[in-house]
């Protein structure tokens, strides 16, 4: 070899990917095969909102395994002083690993001192088949939901039931459904057949469609419901690696309201924080920084949100929040 | 003394002035003026009028609402935009922290390249260490 060439001394750039060919492919990766399910739609752009609190949390979360996770919270909070308290919450992930980032079946459940019980089992029963079951205690009352997910070459199917009471005959069944039609759009529907004491006129039937829109790293989802006249949009945008922005929209002129929200990420590596900001219409600004205090495995979480519709009544809310582990 | 024509109406005329006078004395400087009003027509005055309170209400208005709005804009600035200053900031100084003493330890060269550094000296003559970038194989004779 020629000792003039540099190649010796860099590592070989076979495993590089340079980023500028990276990005399209990680949107298209994930969507050319199957578009998700009907509800992962707006999942990746309300994943940007600041999820804010009010008052502490003290969360101590501790692996006992590798796929067993054992968690204490205790939340303290003036606004809510029903949820405050102690939780107990327990994770297993078992050992059946279809993909480098999913394991099934993943069990996962939490209890407080009063008795009030949360359990979800997820699990997938071949690479196309996936269950979920969601069950809760709350007060003596007991709700359970189940629902079997098919995920197909190009399309994913979903059948939910929910609240089955087979004495009272009340319950809620929901079919979805979601093709991919091109290699960037995405339709689908949404079929909901409610039967109980409340619903007016004893049972009702709504339907509402969805599509999906994908581009080279923005993304567009809606859904729309013909019935009810009510739409629900969301835009997702990366615009570089650190710095993500959302919008939606949500409007029904059954209930006379709409509401547009505006939000972005921002993550800054160097100081090993997240920041979630987001506001909207109805006069509110919200915003979460998470930071982790390296040499521990603690994270700090800072919430804050102020709400100016009534100006001379604004209300601010602040959380602070400490997870360890 | 009679008092003549002449006379009389000098002494009349007297009176009459220092009549004048006290009437005119008796007038307040608020009420000369607002005698002076009455010289301009009605639409005039009317136009004045609410020209001047519209003024003072509008005046009175912005200055409410650009309290208002200069407080909405900075507490929601300081929920949405602060942190993320002040950690960027922070990043920052961090990272000169590190640049100054890699430049303390190491001398005055190692601190402009980045973590594929090589020590001066160590390469040799007619080689520049490449810096941390994908480049496409040179062609290989």
């Amino acid at each position: 070899a020629n000792p003039s060439q540099p190649s010796s001394l860099t590592p070989p750039p076979s495993t590089d990917v340079p980023p500028e060919l990276k990005i399209p492919n990680v949107f298209k990766e994930e969507v050319s095969n199957n578009p998700g399910t009907f509800e992962e739609l707006h999942r990746k752009c309300k994943e940007l909102f600041p999820q804010t609190f009010e008052g502490g949390r003290f969360l101590v979360s501790k692996g006992l395994s590798s796929h067993f996770q054992v968690s204490h919270t205790l939340t303290m909070s003036q606004l809510s002083p029903q949820d405050s308290g102690y939780k107990f919450g327990a994770t297993y992930i078992g050992t059946k690993q279809y993909s480098p980032s999913e394991a099934y079946p993943v069990l996962m459940g939490d209890i407080d001192p009063s008795l009030n019980l949360n359990a979800h089992i997820i699990h997938a029963f071949s690479k196309k088949v996936r269950t979920k079951l969601q069950s809760s205690v709350q007060e003596g009352k007991f709700m359970g939901q189940g629902s079997v997910d098919y995920l197909g070459d190009d399309f994913s199917t979903t059948l939910t039931l929910g609240n089955i009471d087979l004495l009272n005959k009340t319950g809620v069944i929901v079919g979805h459904y979601l093709q991919r039609v091109t290699s960037s759009v995405a339709l689908g529907a949404e079929l909901v057949y409610q039967r109980g004491p409340r619903v007016p006129g004893g049972e009702i039937t709504v339907l509402s469609l969805a599509s999906k829109i994908t581009g080279e790293n923005w993304l567009f989802t809606a859904n729309v419901c013909p019935s009810a006249v009510a739409a629900h949009c969301c835009y997702y945008h990366k615009v570089n690696e650190q710095l993500h922005i959302g919008a939606e929209l949500e409007s029904s002129l059954m209930t006379r309201e709409s509401v547009g929200k505006g939000c972005y990420q921002l993550e800054i590596p160097g100081g090993n924080a997240m920041f979630r900001g987001s506001i909207d219409t109805n006069w509110t600004v919200e915003a979460v920084l998470e930071k982790k205090l390296m040499p521990l495995p603690f994270t700090l979480q800072l919430s804050g949100t102020a709400n100016f519709a009534n100006i001379q009544k604004s209300q601010y809310r602040f959380g602070i929040g400490l997870v360890l582990g | 003394m009679e008092l003549t024509g002449d006379k009389l109406k000098e002494l009349t005329n007297a009176i009459e002035d220092e009549e004048d006078d006290d009437e005119e004395l008796d007038e307040t400087l608020v009420e000369r003026l607002i005698g002076l009003t009455e010289m301009f027509p009605d639409s005039v005055r009317n136009a004045v009028c609410s020209a001047g309170s519209f003024s003072w209400k509008a005046m009175q208005w912005s200055f409410s609402f650009s309290k208002s709005a200069m407080w909405v804009a900075v507490s929601a600035g300081t929920i949405l935009v602060l942190p993320v200053m002040f950690e960027n900031e922070r990043a920052q100084m961090l990272d000169q922290q590190k640049q100054q003493e890699k430049q303390i330890l190491l001398g005055p060269h190692s601190a402009m390249s980045g973590p594929g550094m090589v020590p001066p000296g160590m390469l040799p003559p007619g080689m520049v260490p490449h810096p941390h970038q994908w480049h496409p194989p040179p062609a290989s004779s």
